[in-house]
């Protein structure tokens, strides 16, 4: 039998070079790595930026509900970054720009991760494609199939430009100014790879929308963000951006301020090659919580960041690159396969007409739409991926997108068309409706593979998702609009700050025992690109969140006023109301009487956070501790409400109070007599948690502390109450919830040490 | 042709009495009887035809799998293996039958699940080495009958390819008449080694 010996040889020639050399080189630093030649710190920046992360347990160490197990790896010490075992399996994430796909990527995509995966890809909240459980060796390999058919995973990861994300519906949607996706991949191209962009701080995100008022492409929430605008001069259109920068969600979000009203089509690229620049000579660097551009634009001010991006601009030198692209960006993007038809209302299957409801999008050409496959958590086997690309050949000329709600669209679809496609889809168990509904729950990875996932987000959007799938026809139109979105942490992989209803995994301390919990967020704006951000409004045991769901959706469709979005009636009822509806979920009953709060969804092991096990002293000292950061979350709370009064100077003291208060509630585990004084408290914390960096979070450092005393820093330098704003406010009740939830952590930690021999 | 990668698929008998979901704390109970053989539990019961519930390992995962819509257990062998193309063969397919003997042995599951040992998918999870021609079938197929005659002795068998050169190689092989698991490994047992 003739056959090449390896994948390099028989792909060669379909490689692009440029892609096969830099393959070839990781390949090589995989090797010098293995023979102890590259540091694990510099290997682990290498391989993120080739989009080769890192995952659960990657340490080499699992906890199995009893006790920590060492997993038998046969790579012994050898390790693929710091405490980052070789032979750990991984994760690989896989940039799909502007979320494109054609038949070709989607099965190599399918027979990838059959290979080196697990069988199933993963769409990601920004359009990406995941694969977990890959073996590092394997990479290169993994990599090369993609070249071959034109996706790359460099700058997948790290600190870089990441995939440049887009509107899914861009080039067919009826309220858009006109079609981003030549922008949006000529950006993409442009900055890849680019020698501007290979020293910056931290991650980079960019995101183009068609139009202002919908979701497209959530550019609220980007470092850079572009919203088609044209405007007449002499009579003549001209293209251009409304043009944003400094959004982002993460531990603390930032809406993203305007930069430019109209930049001009081709200042595009130049301007976002001199952003990179500024960001990468002035962001942060050190400090890796303070590295986003958010982080520059509110240190420096929009007005100065722009004068510098500015004076940068003109100092480039021309490049053919910025304005080659627009040659062609007036022409279609894409063509359609079949001509435009109109249903003739015969031959629909079985649900059909549910389907069409809330997964079928009119297209702003007559006689075509776009069609939503509906993916449970972003999830589709290989068999389905090798499924749909023959449906799309089938019915589309390959015009298939990811969408940042974890769903594939085909577009284009002629009209006529629709019952088969419905019928090809379910065939294949992809015809599922609900897409964009409230059953159509977003999860990040969670716990089941993120390393830094508190809790099981993907288990309760499964289970959340599961319930209200049963009941999805007879939910009220203004409950199935809703949208959920969950993350298993702070960091909000699962935007859960622009969801109707969202949820981020946190823990709480009951007892000796460690109880998996959610914060529920409230009052995002998924609309207007991420229009507003939600606050979480207070801490509720995983198990219970169903409940949560249930509670608000009905009192929403009970009291709601006609036409009343669930952002103002939740505005209307105030804070303290939901708060309140949800205060007897929040109560935990002692484990010895109902063991059901301390384990997670789909996964029956005691609930843990770490290999440390479970801390055994629960004393009076630390009864007094839990009492003051019991008391600490009490005070966030009064800050929200004051917020919703619109009081923001006493809003921001308060939430500063109970930052103050949590401290002090960590203090008291070391000094049961520290005193009421905010000097001392924050004297004590300095000199016991921060120097000592026992407070200090392991992957986010002092940032949380850093929290406290900035805030402590700002109401001394304005008087103590004057000039606070709004956003300031609500930033300050974000970091202090985010303390809070750090002082918890520390407290964890800490009684965990004690328990240890 | 050096055979790695190998897979086996056994189906289960009555694949429907038995929710997915109950096999998530049967992997986490197999997890802590052991020390660090295996690595997580994964949850894909809410995809059709996917991989169900996974058991991760670096040596081999196991799952309840679901692909093509029937549910069994497959047994994903991943790093590489010595010997001949036989003892590769038998080796991978006895670890797969005794992990269904395990399940089905599992006191919640006790005369509620099992698995059908007249038939069995094999395939090879590596499209270079193996991709799916009639000419990796003809060089395969000596041994893959021979070990087929091993499991089923006396008994006529078929095999068959899958035709989707889309999808990996594989060969399903079917029984005449009833086997279970236990007479499966006793076959195999008896046949020592290739």
């Amino acid at each position: 039998m003739e056959k090449a010996q390896t994948w390099k040889e028989k792909l060669a020639h379909r490689m692009p070079v440029e892609l096969a050399e830099e393959i070839d080189v990781f390949e090589t630093q995989i090797e010098l790595r293995k023979q102890g030649k590259i540091d694990e710190r510099v290997f682990a920046e290498t391989r993120l930026r080739r989009g080769v992360y890192g995952q659960r347990y990657d340490n080499g160490q699992r906890h199995d509900g009893f006790k920590t197990q060492k997993l038998k790896l046969p790579s012994g010490n050898l390790t693929k970054g710091p405490e980052t075992v070789w032979d750990a399996p991984g994760m690989m994430r896989i940039k799909i720009p502007f979320g494109g796909l054609v038949p070709e990527q989607m099965e190599a995509l399918a027979d990838l991760s059959e290979e080196y995966s697990d069988g199933v890809s993963h769409v990601t909240t920004r359009q990406d494609i995941q694969f977990h459980y890959v073996h590092i060796d394997d990479t290169p390999t993994v990599m090369r199939r993609l070249a071959a058919v034109g996706i790359t995973t460099r700058e997948a990861c790290g600190n870089v430009v990441r995939n440049v994300t887009a509107c899914p519906i861009a080039g067919v949607c009826n309220t858009e100014v006109f079609d981003v996706t030549p922008y949006a991949m000529a950006c993409s191209r442009f900055l890849l790879g680019h020698p501007d962009t290979q020293d910056f701080g931290r991650k980079f995100k960019i995101a183009f929308s068609g139009c202002k008022g919908e979701a497209c492409g959530l550019t609220s929430m980007h470092d850079m963000g572009a919203i088609a605008r044209i405007r007449v001069v002499d009579g003549k259109e001209q293209r251009g951006f409304e043009f944003y920068v400094g959004g982002g969600l993460g531990a603390v979000p930032h809406q993203a301020k305007l930069f430019d009203e109209f930049l001009p089509e081709e200042e595009l690229l130049p301007v976002a090659q001199a952003m990179a620049r500024v960001f990468a000579r002035l962001g942060e660097k050190r400090n890796r919580a303070r590295a986003r551009v958010k982080f520059l634009v509110a240190k420096l001010g929009i007005e100065e960041f722009r004068k510098i991006v500015l004076e940068e601009r003109a100092k480039l030198a021309p490049d053919p690159r910025w304005t080659a692209f627009l040659a062609t960006v007036r022409e279609p993007w894409e063509k359609p396969l079949r001509q435009g038809s109109a249903q003739n209302g015969a031959g629909k299957p079985d649900g059909f007409d549910a389907w069409v409801a809330t997964n079928v999008y009119r297209q702003k050409q007559p006689g075509y739409v776009t069609a939503s496959v509906t993916l449970p958590l972003g999830d589709i086997t290989a068999d389905q991926f090798r499924g749909l690309a023959a449906i799309s050949r089938r019915f589309v000329n390959g015009t298939v997108r990811t969408t940042v709600e974890q769903n594939l669209l085909f577009r284009w679809v002629s009209e006529g068309d629709l019952p088969e496609l419905y019928a090809a889809l379910g065939a294949i168990g992809l015809g599922q409706p609900d897409a964009g509904t409230i059953v159509d729950v977003t999860a990040c990875p969670g716990t089941d593979t993120c390393k830094l996932g508190i809790a099981s987000s993907r288990g309760l959007a499964r289970e959340l998702r599961t319930r209200l799938s049963e009941k999805s026809l007879e939910l009220d139109q203004a409950v199935k609009d809703l949208r959920i979105k969950v993350s298993g942490c702070f960091n909000s992989c699962g935007q859960h700050h622009v969801a109707d209803i969202g949820f981020y995994g946190i823990s709480r301390n009951v007892g000796s025992y460690t109880v998996p919990h959610f914060q529920v967020v409230l009052g995002g704006k998924w609309k207007e690109n991420g229009g507003s951000y939600g606050l979480a409004i207070g801490a509720v045991p995983s198990k219970r969140i169903p409940d949560v769901v249930t509670r608000v959706t009905e009192r929403f469709v009970q009291e709601r006023e006609k036409g009343e979005s669930f952002q103002a009636f939740v505005s209307r009822i105030g804070k303290k109301e939901v708060k309140g509806m949800l205060d007897e979920l929040i109560r935990v009953p002692p484990h010895d009487q109902d063991r059901t709060l301390y384990s997670d969804w789909g996964d029956p092991r005691e609930f843990t956070l770490s290999d440390m096990g479970i801390g055994e002293c629960a004393g009076e000292v630390v009864s007094q501790a839990q009492f003051t950061l019991a008391g600490s979350e009490r005070e966030l709370f009064e800050s929200q409400v004051l917020l919703d009064g619109r009081d923001f100077s006493k809003a921001a003291r308060m939430a500063y109070l109970s930052m103050l208060h949590a401290a002090q509630g960590l203090i008291k585990t070391q000094n049961a007599d520290i005193p009421d004084d905010e000097e001392k408290i924050l004297d004590e914390f300095r000199r016991r948690f921060y120097d000592t960096k026992v407070f200090h979070d392991k992957y986010a450092g002092s940032k949380f502390a850093d929290f406290l005393f900035h805030a402590g820093d700002s109401l001394k330098g304005n008087g103590g109450n004057g000039g606070m704003t709004e956003d300031l406010a609500h930033q300050r009740i974000e970091e202090a919830q985010l303390f809070i939830d750090a002082a918890h952590s520390c407290y964890q930690r800490l009684m965990g040490g004690r328990a240890a021999p | 042709m050096e055979l790695q990668k190998i897979n086996f698929k056994i189906f289960a008998a009555e694949p429907d009495g038995v929710a997915l979901t109950e096999f998530i704390p049967i992997f986490h109970s197999w997890i802590q009887a052991t020390d660090g053989d295996y690595h997580d539990v994964a949850d894909y019961g809410h995809m059709r035809g996917g991989p169900g519930i996974l058991l991760l390992a670096h040596e081999a995962n196991i799952a309840l799998d679901e692909t093509g819509n029937r549910r069994g257990l497959l047994y994903n062998h991943k790093q590489p293996l010595a010997g001949s193309n036989g003892e590769k063969l038998r080796r991978v397919l006895q670890a797969a039958l005794e992990t269904c003997r395990k399940i089905e042995d599992e006191p919640s599951l006790k005369g509620r699940f099992g698995f059908s040992g007249s038939e069995a998918l094999f395939l090879v999870n590596d499209r270079l080495l193996a991709p799916n021609t009639e000419e990796t079938f003809n060089e395969l197929r000596p041994d893959l009958e021979s070990l087929a005659g091993k499991l089923y002795p006396g008994s006529p068998f078929t095999l068959h390819r899958e035709p989707d050169s889309g999808r990996r190689f594989s060969v399903h092989i079917k029984a005449e008449g009833a086997f279970d698991v236990a007479t499966l490994l006793r076959n195999l047992g008896a046949a020592g080694s290739f």
